[in-house]
């Protein structure tokens, strides 16, 4: 479902992302994890089809996103950290308008929608401006907007900002739902907890390579120590960090 | 899926935007009926104002014996010209934001909708909003030549049709340059360079239409070679292939009657029209994408070397100790303590660092300056006290015109601004009152070092003694003092937290209202001055007396009294 083969982004002398091989299989739950700037943003971003890369290619439910991007964005959901939305509009009309985009029948958005803004507790919101909604609030709407239809893949970035536990508990169980269902997700966090609870693979990245690559016991088996999944992430990605250059710096 | 009966994404576009519009029109009707009609009062104004001042110009001009119509039509050229060139410029700035600095485009672009469909909708609304300005401007004008001219109704809804067809041909140069210079620029060097050219575009105006030293005698004996030179220097505004020449030359045809040259100019503008936007909106998807993932692409280490030197030297100086030339600056005055030099350093560098901000600022007064020294080879002719001092006065007004639209779009978003970093600012030892008195303070002498530079030069420019220049820059001391009052008081009272973007909180109702009251307060100032002045023909020290007791009313009605309120709001601010 997703294939990265390759991928490498340069700014300007600065390998950001430097040569990413993955393939995440149809259902799979992939957790991303890596400190601040170690270009997992910029992975996602060359991922869905948002900036080329330098190298390599990303292919997402059988699309080259370079060759094919309209093929792929529709089967393809992102939710970026601070969702762009209508200020101005409502819930529900944002969600219609989305509908409209990925030309899905009409009934179904009424269905669809009325289904996702109930499980995503939206109803007592649906017709109130957007502008006035909490920050967790307005990540819920893009959450189930994303989810409106039906994507094959699932690209998210760091989903439970803002979220009170019990919304964010929302959010893992329908994600966690819809992975089993078929929908690939493909999740960056810096939180470990929520990478070890719902991934079914977990990629460490750092300093733009993907350093680590397995089940979240795979991974505290590989350091042959019985550590915890933060002491195997703080060891992999410290462990360079002395030999390395200046903190890299990525575009917002 | 459903294929069929779906609208296309350009409509859908539209009809969200539309939607969006409408609603934020009607959140500022709702939010007062009496700011609303205010500024429809304000705007109804501004046009019978601006066609007043058309109309009298045009008769007074139109009145020279033999060469009236030759400079009316000289004026028309040379006006469409520099519109032109200033459309051009605001549809690259406009263009180049909202195509690749605007968070909806890169929404859109994660969604399956072809690139050309987000630049076609993108170009649509820059030029829009590059372009409303030049109409709201240019419609007095032409109904005031109209009226002059004594044309039949015809000729409006053809201006109207002219103008739409002009209006677009630098929305497409401004989006191909928009394109070409993200594909290979930063965001920095981009900024540098509009600005240089800026610069010396100016210059060279300044040089191209210098005015000329004119001497008694040769008004009186050799008109002819004077007003020669005058049309051979403004000659290239008649460049045959000129936009602007398409324009001025079909409307001045149509309001004479030859229908069939305004016939040829209409098929002019729209060939081109055809073609360009033929080409501009069949062809960018591709150079759009390459583009926008270009700016995506770059960090803050690319971009020119010596900017990327300048960026270097500053993320490798890791002294906390040192705080630069500008902290040993301000640490001369020791007097000022050193949580207050503290945010005014923090200001100041903000404020340098945003080129957008100073740039604008920079061409406003570089405009105003430019005029105000050509101003002395006026000064010969200048012998009737009358017109120095009425050159003055509206040489006052100019000055303070350009300084509501500084502090209007930079000292109202102060506070807005900072609400954001109130975590530091706000719960810092120094307190909000002091945190907004500082501000005020270091944006009335910024406004003040200008203005005041500019009214010095203008009455050194028109050779006024030194005691009518220091009346005058008293009096901009005052205006800044109020402006700046106003602006910071109303930013106060009408904060904008949501927005990160200045230019959208100036937009709000409380920008709005601090700018129509700024205008007001310019305008009655203007008045109440010239009225009282001590140098009138018939200047009683009664009238002036009563002017100064009006204008520092009004002064402290229009400046004190916001700054008061907007301080007394701190004290129950919740955020």
């Amino acid at each position: 479902m997703i294939e990265l083969r390759g991928l490498v982004k340069t700014f300007g002398d600065l390998r950001a992302v430097d040569g990413i091989d993955l393939t995440i299989g149809q259902g799979e739950f992939f957790a991303v994890l890596g400190p601040n700037a170690a270009g997992k943003t910029t992975t996602i971003k060359m991922m869905v089809g948002l900036i080329k890369p330098t190298e390599g290619s990303a292919v997402v439910a059988g699309y080259d996103i370079q060759q094919s991007p309209l093929d792929a964005r529709k089967r393809l959901a992102y939710v970026p950290d601070f969702p762009f939305l209508y200020d101005k509009l409502t819930p529900l009309e944002f969600m219609q308008f989305t509908g409209q985009l990925f030309n899905i029948d009409p009934d179904k958005v009424r269905h669809q929608g009325a289904e996702l803004a109930r499980r995503f507790h939206l109803d007592a919101f649906l017709n109130k401006s957007i502008e006035g909604l909490s920050h967790g609030t307005r990540q819920r709407v893009a959450i189930a907007s994303a989810l409106l239809h039906d994507p094959e893949v699932f690209v998210i970035d760091e989903p439970m900002v803002g979220l009170d536990p019990q919304h964010a508990r929302i959010v893992k169980d329908i994600l966690k739902e819809r992975s089993g269902q078929g929908m690939t997700v493909f999740l960056s966090t810096h939180q470990l907890s929520v990478a070890e609870e719902l991934a079914d693979r977990i990629g460490i990245i750092h300093q733009g390579r993907l350093v680590a690559v397995g089940t979240a016991r795979e991974l505290r088996d590989q350091s042959g120590r019985d550590e915890a999944l933060e002491s195997s992430f703080l060891r992999l990605t410290t462990e360079s960090t002395e030999s390395s250059e200046p903190e890299p710096t990525q575009p917002a | 899926m459903n294929s069929a009966s779906q609208p296309s994404g350009l409509k859908l576009l539209a009809g969200v935007h539309l939607r969006q519009h409408w609603r934020r029109l009607k959140g500022v009707m709702s939010q007062s009926r009496l700011l609303s009609a205010t500024i429809l009062f304000f705007l109804m104004g501004y046009c019978w104002l601006s066609f007043a001042i058309f109309h009298r110009a045009m008769r007074f001009i139109g009145s020279f014996p033999g060469l009236g119509d030759l400079l009316i039509e000289r004026m028309l050229f040379l006006l469409f010209a520099f519109l032109f060139a200033l459309l051009l410029i605001s549809n690259l700035v406009i263009t180049y934001s909202n195509l690749f600095r605007n968070r909806e485009t890169n929404f859109l672009h994660s969604l399956p909708m072809h690139p050309n469909t987000i630049f076609q909708w993108k170009f649509l609304e820059s030029t829009v909003v590059a372009s409303w300005a030049f109409i709201f401007l240019i419609a007095p004008m032409l109904a005031a030549y109209g009226l002059v001219e004594k044309v039949d109704w015809t000729f409006y809804p053809m201006t109207c049709l002219l103008i739409l067809q002009f209006v677009i041909l630098p929305g497409f140069a401004g989006a191909w340059a928009a394109i070409a210079l993200a594909r290979y620029m930063d965001r920095r060097a981009f900024q540098y360079t509009l600005l240089a050219i800026g610069l010396v575009t100016l210059a060279a105006l300044a040089f191209w239409l210098k005015a000329e030293q004119v001497t008694d005698d040769m008004l009186e004996t050799r008109v002819m070679l004077v007003l020669d030179r005058l049309l051979r220097n403004t000659q290239f505004s008649q460049f045959a292939f000129l936009p602007s020449y398409w324009l001025a030359t079909a409307v001045i045809s149509w309001s004479e009657g030859a229908s069939s040259a305004t016939l040829f100019f209409i098929l002019v503008l729209l060939s081109y029209g055809l073609f360009l936007g033929g080409v501009t909106m069949t062809f960018p998807g591709s150079p759009f994408y390459e583009a926008a993932s270009a700016v995506q692409s770059r960090g803050s280490g690319m971009g020119w070397p010596g900017l990327r030197f300048r960026r270097h030297r500053r993320s490798h100086s890791n002294d906390f100790g040192s705080g630069g030339w500008l902290h040993a600056l301000l640490s001369l005055p020791w007097w000022i303590p050193l949580e207050s030099r503290a945010v005014l350093i923090k200001d100041i560098r903000v404020f340098w660092r945003d080129t957008s901000q100073w740039g604008q600022s920079l061409l406003l007064f570089g405009l105003l300056a430019a005029y105000i020294i050509n101003l002395k080879n006026f000064s010969a002719q200048l012998n009737n006290p009358f017109w120095i001092h009425l050159i003055a006065y509206l040489n006052l007004g100019a000055c303070s015109l350009n300084l509501a639209t500084l502090t209007t779009r930079f000292v109202f978003p102060q506070f807005s601004l900072e609400g954001k970093r109130l975590w530091i600012v706000g719960m810092a030892p120094i307190g909000l009152n002091k945190v907004i008195q500082i501000k005020y303070t270091l944006a009335t002498l910024i406004s003040l070092l200008v203005t005041g530079s500019l009214i010095v030069l203008s009455c050194y420019m028109l050779r006024m003694p030194w005691t009518q220049a220091l009346y005058f820059t008293f009096v901009i001391l005052v205006m800044s003092l109020t402006l700046n009052g106003l602006a910071m008081g109303l930013g106060v009272i009408y904060p904008n937290f949501k927005e990160d973007n200045p230019s959208k909180i100036v937009s709000g109702f409380g920008g709005t209202f601090c700018l129509v009251l700024s205008f007001l307060y310019i305008v009655g100032t203007i008045l109440i001055l010239a009225v009282g002045s001590p140098w009138a023909q018939q200047a009683r020290p009664l009238t002036t007396g009563i002017a100064w007791v009006l204008f520092g009313m009004l002064s402290l009605g229009i400046g004190y009294l916001p700054y008061r309120l907007g301080v007394r709001r701190l004290k129950y601010l919740e955020i």
